[in-house]
């Protein structure tokens, strides 16, 4: 074990000596070394870099209209099929915001990619099943025991059918918020995105009045809300799938906007890390968590007289 | 004297409503977010004292936490409601 | 309209003054806080000077996470330059806020902090064979109290880089607007961020208190203070969400 550590060490060290040789050579921080190939040989040149913060920025939020509005060339990186179906899609279905599809392309495709990671995952362990558990088997019947044992505890023993619903909530959230550390060009966090922390609480607050219809029956959930309070009890409840939502988007956007605006200040160096991992894992992690954890006690304040 | 056109001194006006409707809306969120802030971090402070204490009660505990905190929560919640008025339907 | 770039620069100025003036006005609460628990809890129990002194220094670092954030956009406003070029009057609003906005935000999170890792260095001098599991739930404690100061430097930061220089058709009216906006999401999130700052830090203090007591109910407890604090979290993103809406959807 402290082989490894040791190992990660030297190439953490190794890493750095060369990112700051790199930024001491190119002399200048708003420059960037790069080989160009001129006239059939190679050569390295100190090239301006263009990084305009604002217009990152301002593309995070109106991505749709500022690549319209500029004619920015679209980043669909080689897929051009699937970009045209979504064209295609998107002229007939709009849901929110502009109508243009290079948006809903992006946020599709990202939530298309986390679908194959958890399949992926989900064949290869499913293959391996064995009386004798390897690794990876184990992890996951922990975590999946866990939950099991959280949804017993706050629901009781008849409805543990739900924990597959809730485990499939936090595996999804866990993947989503971690796959924006992934340094490949186009990729983001698909919650950064309101629709997709809106549409999961919306699914929410639905799974838990049917729940509450299923359990009570149809006369014990009207009772509920026959009381001179009924209108704010109507605004809480909707408040809740709002607030669920909005507790997600916001700490992942957060996150995002503070990475992106700390990394240029630094001019990409070394602090990026650091933020990826306490943004990326610890909050991210937190937020999937805290949405799955709600997400089962407003099912069980939802069940109780 | 010079004469102000109407239509312009009426604009100026229109706009000066709107302002002070946004930052009525700004004040409004931020004062109306401090009391539930607050009093809910207390409701959840008090039932982690409450669940170390007695773990076998944590189911009814934590339900009895998360109704407070709605309850509580309320007040916030109509503060952005106003706030979501104010910067959307003056004018 | 000669005087625009003077104004904004004393815009700047005074939001760079302000903000770290309040920012730091508890921060130095909440380290004082935590120093006077560990300063008693030392005193009642010599032996674990070890684990008060660590635990100590770095709930003291947590807890100047929001003024060190005031420092960063104070400097950022000091000698960012933004006064440049064609600019209108509407970016001294701008700079004004993201100061208030960031000074306001760092106020309750420094309280709440400061409670949370007080609270840990009075459960680790009762019992300091749990000083590890203790530290470690009082920085997540105070890593979530700390978020809310995030959000009031994601706005500030948004409000001093994705503002634009100049508007197209610069009316009075519309200046005014854009004006009131941008101070009206500075005041939301720096004053809504103080409420649940504070309450998150309640909650993190409280759960550091019970897992001393009771180290063995250590899992419930922890499950309870993410819920408790995400809940108390909500208003902190009802403002977030309304100082958007102030800088990018108005005016």
């Amino acid at each position: 074990m402290a082989k490894g550590k040791g190992g990660m060490l030297r190439i953490f060290i190794v890493f750095l000596i060369i990112e700051v040789a790199l930024v001491i050579l190119s002399g200048n921080f708003s420059r960037q070394i790069q080989v160009v190939n001129e006239e059939g040989q190679f050569e390295l040149t100190h090239a301006p870099v263009h990084f305009d913060l604002q217009a990152k920025i301002s593309e995070e939020f109106q991505h749709d209209k500022y690549v319209a509005d500029e004619g920015h060339p679209l980043e669909i990186y080689g897929s051009e099929g699937l970009y045209n179906f979504f064209a295609k899609l998107s002229e007939k279905f709009t849901i929110f915001g502009d109508p243009t599809p290079i948006g809903t392309f992006r946020l599709l495709r990202m939530l298309l990619i986390v679908d194959l990671v958890l399949l992926t995952i989900g064949f290869l362990v499913f293959r391996a099943l064995k009386t004798r558990p390897s690794q990876p088997q184990i992890l996951f019947e922990l975590l999946y025991s866990m939950f099991d044992g959280f949804v017993e505890e706050s629901l009781g023993k008849k409805l543990i059918k739900f924990t597959p619903y809730v485990f499939t909530i936090f595996l999804f959230l866990i993947v989503c918020n971690m796959i924006g550390m992934i340094p490949i060009p186009g990729f983001m966090e698909p919650t950064r995105n309101l629709n997709v922390p809106l549409g999961l609480g919306l699914m929410v607050v639905f799974v838990v009045h049917v729940t509450a219809i299923a359990v009570k029956g149809p006369v014990g959930y009207l009772k509920d809300y026959m009381t001179p309070l009924m209108p704010l009890d109507v605004i809480g409840e909707a408040a809740k799938g709002v607030s669920i939502a909005f507790r997600l988007f916001g700490n992942i956007l957060g996150g995002a906007i503070i990475i992106l605006v700390v990394s240029s200040l630094v001019k990409f160096v070394l602090l990026p890390i650091g933020l990826n991992l306490f943004f990326g894992m610890f909050v991210g992690a937190v937020q999937a968590f805290v949405f799955t954890m709600l997400a089962l006690s407003y099912i069980s304040v939802a069940i109780s007289d | 004297m010079e004469t102000i056109d109407a239509t312009a001194m009426e604009l100026l006006a229109n706009g000066i409503m709107k302002a002070s409707a946004f930052l009525g809306a700004g004040i409004c969120m931020g004062i109306g977010a401090l009391g539930p802030g607050v009093g809910e971090g207390f409701v959840g402070g008090k039932a982690c004292e409450g669940i170390a204490r007695s773990p076998e009660n944590q189911s009814l505990i934590m339900r009895t936490m998360l109704v407070g905190q709605a309850v509580s929560e309320s007040t916030g919640i109509y503060s952005l409601v106003i706030a979501l008025l104010l910067i959307f339907a003056t004018g | 309209m000669t005087m625009t770039a003077e104004i904004i620069q004393i815009c700047s100025f005074l939001g760079a003054g302000i903000g770290v003036g309040i920012a730091s006005v508890t921060s130095g609460v909440g380290t004082g806080i935590i120093a006077d628990q560990a300063n008693i809890a030392l005193m009642k129990q010599p032996k674990a000077y070890d684990k008060l002194f660590s635990t100590m220094l770095i709930g003291q670092a947590a807890t100047g996470t929001g003024g060190i954030f005031s420092l960063v956009v104070a400097l950022l406003l000091l000698f960012g330059g933004f006064e440049q070029g064609v600019v209108h009057i509407h970016r001294a609003a701008a700079m004004l806020a993201a100061g208030l906005a960031v000074g306001l935000g760092a106020v309750g999170p420094a309280l709440g902090a400061g409670y949370s890792g007080g609270e840990a260095c009075r459960s680790i001098g009762r019992m300091p064979r749990q000083g590890n599991i203790i530290m470690g739930n009082m920085l997540i404690g105070q890593a979530l109290s700390q978020s809310s100061s995030i959000f009031a430097l994601v706005v500030s930061l948004l409000l001093i880089f994705s503002t634009p220089m100049a508007i197209e058709d610069p009316t009075a009216a519309r200046l005014i607007q854009k004006f009131i906006a941008y101070l009206g999401s500075g005041l939301a999130i720096g004053l809504g961020t103080l409420g649940p700052g504070a309450g998150i830090g309640f909650v993190a203090g409280k759960a550091n208190d019970a897992i001393g007591r009771f180290p063995r109910e250590r899992a419930k407890v922890i499950r309870t203070m993410f819920l408790g604090a995400a809940v108390s979290e909500s208003t902190a993103i009802y403002a977030l969400v309304v100082s958007f809406l102030l800088i990018f959807a108005v005016g």
